[in-house]
């Protein structure tokens, strides 16, 4: 046959080496949680578990011999609430004592561990499989016995018996389903894990949670605040390009929970973040809405059909039983409110006395019904940002976390009332919540929590020690030095629009800035005759000018009520000169129609100490190097 | 190095009376001390910033150094897979019109090394080209791209023309070809009477075509034997050779092709059994047919290349030249010089050597001798034994008579 060539490669398709990491981002909240994986397009994605939920409730209900996780589980809490734990997460690494015993409990009460010392725990029963017969004994006397039958004795019924679990223990079991949901979407074992935990979260806390999840079987590569893991999935260069943000802004992160809101305000800096400024505000979130939407549907419910019925709170066990039912209906009417712009229904068969509750809401009464709560959220935010000094029109991008803060009315109340900038990004205004974007409120956090595992997972090489020990919190890697004034480039020019600053500024590096930084611009410059060009390195001040402005009048028809309008405040950025620092003056060598491209190169070293490069693209171009000397 | 972020604006000209303000020798304002921002510990810019602080105390330079001998590194890590998939040359052969238009039923007539895009390599293709191959033209020809890519023109669509109908006649015969080529034993057949060689072969000069046009020996006769070459069951065969080839290569060379062993065979070329018929006789009578053309084709193959190897023998200069020197080499032992033979040998030596041919010669002579005699005795023993045997015989018979 054919002579044989020697092959130059090989018709095997190459081996797919699976670039995708098996990680995993748990978002553990309060009240749900959320877990996300690399996808094959390299895509931390947000994934379901068996039930088909993204957003898994923490909850775990025992009744019989079963055992239920997630949103199964809540639905026990209407007939079976003594025997459903919820709300563990908060009470990691606390002891009995530290913890408020709470009035209003519709869930297994936290009672004193009956061995441990101080240790809070549930008490739950179950029904426990009953012993195995006694293996059958040869020694008995077979002389006028039938012959024994080797088949076991049938298991005689599951005995009733209570189980004492601690927090730890729930968690280990709640983690230990998220885990296997993981495992199960990847096919294979999950070889890291980051993990979210709340700002306030203490060091015993975090141990805690650190514990449980190894002995649930997770490898735990990091305990991320939910702010890094919100930033973790905004600083990504999708988040950024998509809307053309710039790489250094200030962020807001808005996170409405369950039972608490928690305010954060970032300085992103081309990747890098640190918390400007941050705050929890208790008892407020997502229940109070819920509170109101169930008053709302059973006043509804008694105007419908004359049957009475009191909740939020309920005291008789019926009212107890139907305020359950709708806290579980609404969870669907809410979704259905915030995806679709149309009225949502509210159905709950048997809401009392046997009579079945049909209900209908749409989105202007839901804002309606709600506002207050809003209003309380726009009250902390406008809190924090006084609280840090840092004006609404600062803040450049505002990012939504949490279920409730996918209401499109939350976004628009916030927008309009917290005296922001009207053009600031938001995921609304971008249009990334519905349809699985990457705005999506519900998601952020597991996302951002799975990029950062694969992220870490991948640090390999020799240095990966002094990483890892700064990435999970060792060290003081962390605590940096930052700038405080924006320092820029100062175009001179003569023109009347400039006149302010007597020039084109350029911010080279904006306030806020961790040390050590280096940023490279690069922008044309027009050329003279002269052949020169030059700028100034100014230091600035930033601030805020309002002016009153009549707004233009709408129709002439009016006649002369003009004057009961009311002027509008409108807010312009305003820049003053601070310190100069040095300038710059060269000759343009390569200049072409007038114009040459510059790079300009700002490093602002550990120490302080600022140097200016300026080049000419090109060979052979102007170059000129200015220090500034640390102060 | 950083990212560079590119302004879209353009900075005014300088103004012409502009005169720079005096250095102040002002400095920045103090940053925030250490330990008032905690960085967030989470995405590639705050490892990057680690590694900056960490491992190159602070220096951009260093950093630089190190990111660029890592992406350098990674570069190599990744250079084959950078280029793609290694296609062992099999590269992108266009169709041509003709090639497009094939009808798969007569797929016994294409070319299937033209039609998988394999006209470069053919039987020396491997099995590995071939797959590449397939894959690449089946990608292209898919009829499931190709409804999609072409739409009837309106007039057509109108006039009820169905453009599908012989959509994937040239699929079909993909798929043909691939089976053929895959396939040893059917390969092997279609190799035998590839129509390429059929082609190189109609293409060979006659004896007297050669001697017409007085035609180079070597450069006729070289690429005829490659051609044959593919053919031989022992690989590698050795080639023609050049004008100074020595005596052993030529005649190893001649050696080789008197007993050329060939696997080439001619079954591709057997009439059809005609499947509708059920008739037993039939299809034995087509295969009996087969079979003898089959074997008279292979004769035929055979009688061609020993013809070809004859007629080469027969011109090639070397077998002259080798003569020459065979007939010039005798001569000069007679004389007793062979050209190059070492020096004139002492009479002495000269003498022994001749009594000893003397003393072989009669020694040789001697036991020719004896031999002869011996044959002679035995011849005679053999003759009387024969006529004793008859004379028994006949006795016998008269006895019994």
């Amino acid at each position: 046959m054919a002579p044989k060539a020697a092959p130059n490669g090989s018709a095997e398709a190459p081996i797919q080496v699976s670039s995708i990491p098996p990680v995993v981002g748990i978002n553990f909240g309060n009240s749900y949680a959320s877990i996300a994986v690399f996808t094959k397009e390299g895509l931390a994605e947000c994934i379901a578990n068996e039930d088909g939920e993204r957003q898994i409730a923490c909850a775990i209900a025992f009744h019989g011999e079963e055992m239920y996780i997630g949103n199964q589980a809540k639905h026990q809490l209407i007939k079976n609430s003594k025997n459903t734990i919820t709300g563990f997460r908060n009470l990691i690494g606390k002891k009995f004592s530290e913890i408020p015993q709470s009035t209003l409990n519709i869930s297994a009460p936290v009672i004193q561990h009956p061995d441990l010392a101080d240790e809070p725990a549930y008490k739950v029963e179950v029904l426990q499989p009953a012993p195995s017969p006694l293996p059958i004994s040869h020694h008995t006397s077979n002389v006028n016995t039938p012959a024994a039958s080797n088949i076991n004795t049938p298991r005689s019924e599951p005995i009733p018996a209570t189980r004492v679990l601690s927090v730890s223990e729930v968690t280990t079991i709640f983690l230990q389903s998220l885990l296997q949901s993981a495992e199960d979407f990847l096919g294979k074992k999950v070889q890291g894990a980051v993990i979210t935990i709340p700002t306030w979260f203490d060091t015993t806390q975090r141990a805690a949670l650190a514990k449980a999840a190894s002995d649930a079987g997770i490898p735990v590569l990091q305990l991320l605040e939910e702010a890094g893991a919100a930033a973790g999935t905004t600083t990504t260069p999708d988040w950024s390009s998509d809307a053309d943000l710039p790489q250094d802004r200030t962020q807001l992160i808005i996170d409405v929970g369950a039972s608490s809101v928690n305010l954060t305000l970032l300085s992103l800096r081309s990747g890098l973040s640190y918390v400007l400024a941050s705050s929890t505000t208790p008892n407020l979130g997502g229940d109070l809405i819920d509170d109101r939407i169930i008053k709302h549907f059973a006043t509804e419910f008694t105007k419908k059909t004359k049957v009475p019925l009191t909740v939020c709170p309920a005291t008789d066990a019926a009212d107890k039983r139907a305020e359950a039912k709708l806290r579980l209906a609404i969870e669907h009417t809410k979704r259905t409110v915030s995806a679709s712009p149309g009225a949502a229904t509210c159905s709950v068969e048997s809401l009392k006395d046997g009579v079945d509750f049909t209900g209908s809401i749409n989105r202007l009464r839901f804002d309606m019904v709600a506002r207050p709560v809003y209003q309380s959220i726009v009250d902390a935010v406008s809190a924090l940002l006084s609280g840090a000094a840092v004006d609404p029109h600062d803040v450049n991008e505002i990012v939504y976390v949490g279920g409730t803060a996918s209401l499109p009315g939350l976004d628009e109340h916030i927008c309009l009332t917290g005296g922001f900038h009207e053009d600031i990004s938001t995921p609304f205004a971008r249009g990334t919540v519905v349809g699985g974007g990457e705005g999506d409120p519900t998601t952020i956090l597991a996302r951002g929590s799975a990029a950062q595992a694969a992220l870490v997972s991948s640090l390999g090489g020799e240095d990966v020690k002094e990483l890892k020990a700064a990435v999970i919190g060792e060290g003081d890697a962390n605590l940096v030095r930052a700038t405080t004034k924006t320092v820029g480039a100062l175009f001179p020019s003569s023109a009347a629009e400039d006149k302010e600053l007597g020039g084109v500024f350029v911010p080279l590096i904006q306030k806020e800035t961790a040390l050590p930084v280096r940023r490279i611009i690069e922008l044309a410059v027009a050329v003279p005759a002269s052949s020169k060009f030059a700028f100034e390195l100014w230091e600035v001040v930033e601030g805020f000018r309002t002016e009153k402005v009549k707004p233009p009048k709408l129709s002439d028809d009016e006649g002369d009520d003009d004057d009961d309008e009311e002027e509008i405040e409108v807010k312009h950025r305003t820049l003053t000169k601070g310190t100069f620092l040095g300038s710059v003056v060269l000759d343009a060598k390569l200049a072409q129609k007038g114009t040459t491209t510059v790079q300009i190169q700002a490093i602002v070293d550990i120490d302080g100490d600022l140097e200016v490069d300026t080049r000419e693209k090109g060979e052979g171009g102007a170059t000129n190097t200015l220090k500034v000397a640390a102060p | 190095m950083a990212d560079v972020q590119v302004l879209s604006i353009v900075a005014p000209a300088l103004p012409e009376k502009y005169s720079p303000p005096k250095a102040s020798g002002s400095r920045l304002s103090p940053p925030h001390p250490a330990g008032h921002r905690a960085l967030l510990p989470v995405g590639p810019a705050y490892l990057d910033h680690l590694r900056l602080t960490i491992h190159h105390k602070h220096s951009f330079a260093s950093f630089d150094e190190h990111v660029a001998a890592e992406r350098k590194r990674q570069a190599e890590l990744h250079a084959d897979a950078a280029n793609g998939e290694d296609d062992l040359g099999v590269g992108d052969e266009e169709e041509t019109e003709e090639l497009l238009s094939l009808d798969p039923k007569e797929w016994k007539k294409q070319d299937h090394y033209a039609v998988l895009g394999l006209s470069q390599f053919r039987y020396k293709a491997t099995p590995e080209q071939i797959k590449i191959a397939n894959r690449k033209k089946v990608l292209k020809h898919h009829p499931d791209k190709k409804a999609s890519t072409t739409t009837p023109s309106a007039s057509q669509y109108l006039a009820g023309v169905n453009q599908n109908t012989n959509d994937d006649a040239f699929f079909k015969c993909i798929a043909k070809a691939h089976e053929v080529l895959t396939n040893s034993e059917k390969r092997r057949q279609f190799d035998s009477v590839d129509p390429e060689f059929m082609e190189a072969e109609e293409n060979i000069p006659s004896e007297t075509d050669i001697k017409k046009k007085n035609l180079d020996f070597f450069k006729t006769f070289t690429p005829v034997f490659e051609l044959y070459s593919r053919f031989s069951r022992t690989q590698p065969v050795p080639g023609l050779g050049k004008i100074d080839s020595t005596k052993e290569e030529v005649e190893g060379f001649y050696d080789f092709w008197y007993n050329f062993d060939s696997w080439r065979s001619f079954e591709w070329l057997d009439k059809e059994v005609n499947e509708g018929s059920d008739s037993r006789d039939d299809k034995r009578y087509t295969e009996k047919k087969n079979k003898s053309e089959r074997a008279r084709r292979k004769k035929e193959d055979t009688a061609k290349l020993r013809g070809l190897v004859d007629l080469s023998l027969s011109l090639d200069p070397r077998i002259k030249r080798i003569k020459q020197e065979e007939k010039a080499a005798r001569e000069a032992k007679k004389k007793g010089t062979t050209p190059g033979a070492p020096a004139k040998k002492t009479k002495a030596q000269e003498e022994e050597e001749k009594k000893k041919a003397e003393a072989d010669a009669k020694a040789k002579e001697a036991a020719e001798a004896a031999e002869r005699a011996e044959a002679k005795k035995a011849k005679a023993a053999a003759a009387n034994a024969a006529k004793k045997a008859r004379r028994q015989a006949r006795a016998t018979e008269e006895g019994g008579a």
